[in-house]
């Protein structure tokens, strides 16, 4: 056989092939059971243990739409997650650029509780269960400011509604009456939150963040400054179980159902990469 | 002068984060909210300004003087134009003097974000699997020991973050953990630290005035 030809496979074929391992997947949907890590499960834990009379959750997201395939169904499992609870939600964007994705995510949410909902009571209503601070820059500036006001660092929502007229904005000033940060980013959004929020406020901090980002996270889940955390797209897969599983809110799952094409694209980078290796101790043994 | 007034507001800003963080008295968290508040933002405003103005001048330079890969400066000077006007004179969806309607089809901000930006941005990222791909192929390779056990991790961690994985072993996951959690947090820890150590010097260093590149100088 001629292994140095495996040496050269061309990169147009590489490429197509990736494409096709990730394409034939989400044509042809294949559901696949998803497990739980640790993590993800005292993520859910600690959402599940805020009292929805006394506190809030504050939904912080920096990501931008680069990272929407890994990072948007974070937030949509998420804020189901919360509505199923009648947890309050407030929600804030660290950069401007990912602003519109949480207005998006916020609105698929809310449209698909709203759609079964029969009273006023079992709506998700913005204002009352929902809240959508805005951004505000730099990053640091609302991180330490919603310490001391949460009404001070946003005086307006994203839609420019004053605060005053919000009946949710009514009970809550500060980090206070917000039972746990859940930062959602590509970046080290959580760190900034674990390093400014939570040493100088005592505020609970958990995250979801993109695959390549969770590696710098582990050692904070290990020693209890993040609570829990979605890691990668596997992440929010399992939430979204975790949250299908326990109050059956329905709605499309991203994750999951991309579960089976990044299966197939990671077996098939292991297949090139054994390829390559075969093909280089055997030409080297040749020469 | 040109170096002791940066120098001097630097050195009274430091101090004034410094001693707010570890003397907690209101008058000096008053004074560092007010500063944070108002005087970083305002600052932070003038630093987009001065991004988006060297941005232009950057690429109308390239465009002129016909530089490598010019063509590239004329989509991005005309996309910064186009969204520009449509942003300021359209408004978000529409409700500016701007028409950005023909018909049903619109070209307002949020569309062009929603249309536009995202698929964009999407695909900008998604060709990393590509390239990856097509890099692992070709240099990952077991040349030592140390590579192989590289190599080993690496497989069982992109096993373990796909259901695949359980799927094949329940204990593949376990093991992915186990590295994520032990030996990737040993490694992380020690470089944080030593980050951390690192930065704390170079404070200190630039508070103290003994590091000033930042200012320009070589002194």
């Amino acid at each position: 056989m001629n292994w140095a030809k495996l040496t050269q496979i061309d990169r147009r074929i590489i490429f197509i092939t990736v494409g096709l391992a990730i394409l034939i997947p989400l044509i042809f949907p294949i559901r696949m059971p998803v497990g739980t890590q640790r993590v993800t499960k005292h993520l859910f834990q600690a959402v599940e243990e805020i009292d929805p009379q006394e506190q809030v959750l504050l939904l912080s997201c920096d990501y931008a739409p680069q990272t929407e395939a890994e990072n948007q169904p974070m937030t949509v499992a998420v804020l189901r997650h919360c509505f199923a609870r009648r947890l309050p939600v407030l929600i804030n964007a660290l950069y401007v650029e990912g602003a519109p994705l949480l207005d998006l995510a916020m609105h698929q949410v809310m449209d698909e509780f709203n759609a079964h909902a029969k009273a006023n009571a079992d709506s998700i209503l913005y204002g009352r269960d929902v809240v959508y601070l805005g951004w505000q820059p730099p990053p640091i500036v609302p991180i330490l400011s919603m310490g001391r006001s949460i009404k001070g660092i946003y005086p307006v929502d994203y839609y420019l509604t004053p605060m005053d007229s919000l009946p949710l904005m009514t009970g809550v000033h500060n980090y206070d009456q917000v039972g746990l940060v859940l930062a959602i980013t590509p970046l080290a959004s959580p760190l900034w939150y674990v390093m400014y929020a939570r040493t100088k406020f005592g505020v609970k901090v958990g995250a979801g963040c993109t695959a390549v980002c969770a590696p710098d996270f582990y050692p904070y889940c290990r020693s209890g400054q993040l609570l829990g955390m979605m890691a990668g797209m596997k992440g929010a897969a399992e939430y979204e179980e975790l949250v299908e599983n326990e109050y059956h809110p329905g709605g499309r799952r991203r994750a999951t159902e991309g579960m089976a094409s990044q299966s197939a694209a990671h077996l098939l980078m292991m297949f090139f990469v054994i390829i390559g290796n075969i093909a280089y101790f055997s030409t080297r043994r040749k020469s | 002068m040109r170096d002791k007034l940066p120098l001097g507001l630097l050195i009274l800003m430091g101090v004034l984060g410094l001693t707010s963080r570890f003397i907690p008295h209101p008058v000096g968290e008053g004074m560092n909210a007010y500063l944070r508040d108002t005087l970083l933002r305002i600052i932070s405003a003038f630093a987009l300004i001065l991004g988006l103005g060297n941005l232009l001048l950057r690429h109308t330079h390239k465009l002129e003087h016909k530089e490598p890969g010019w063509p590239h400066s004329i989509a991005l000077i005309a996309g910064f134009v186009v969204t520009a006007v449509i942003g300021l004179l359209g408004g978000v969806s529409g409700e500016g003097p701007l028409p950005t309607a023909i018909g049903s089809f619109k070209f307002d901000i949020t569309t062009i974000y929603n249309r536009v930006l995202i698929p964009l941005g999407a695909t900008m990222f998604s060709l990393l699997a590509f390239y990856m791909a097509s890099a692992a192929y070709r240099s990952f390779r077991a040349k030592s020991w140390l590579a192989a056990l590289l190599l080993i991790s690496a497989f069982v961690v992109m096993l373990g973050q796909v259901p695949l994985g359980g799927q094949i072993s329940p204990i593949i996951p376990q093991i992915s953990q186990w590295i994520m959690e032990v030996p990737n947090t040993a490694a992380k820890r020690g470089i944080e630290l030593g980050i951390t150590l690192g930065v704390l010097a170079t404070t200190l260093k630039i508070l103290a005035g003994i590091e000033r590149s930042w200012l320009g100088s070589s002194k």
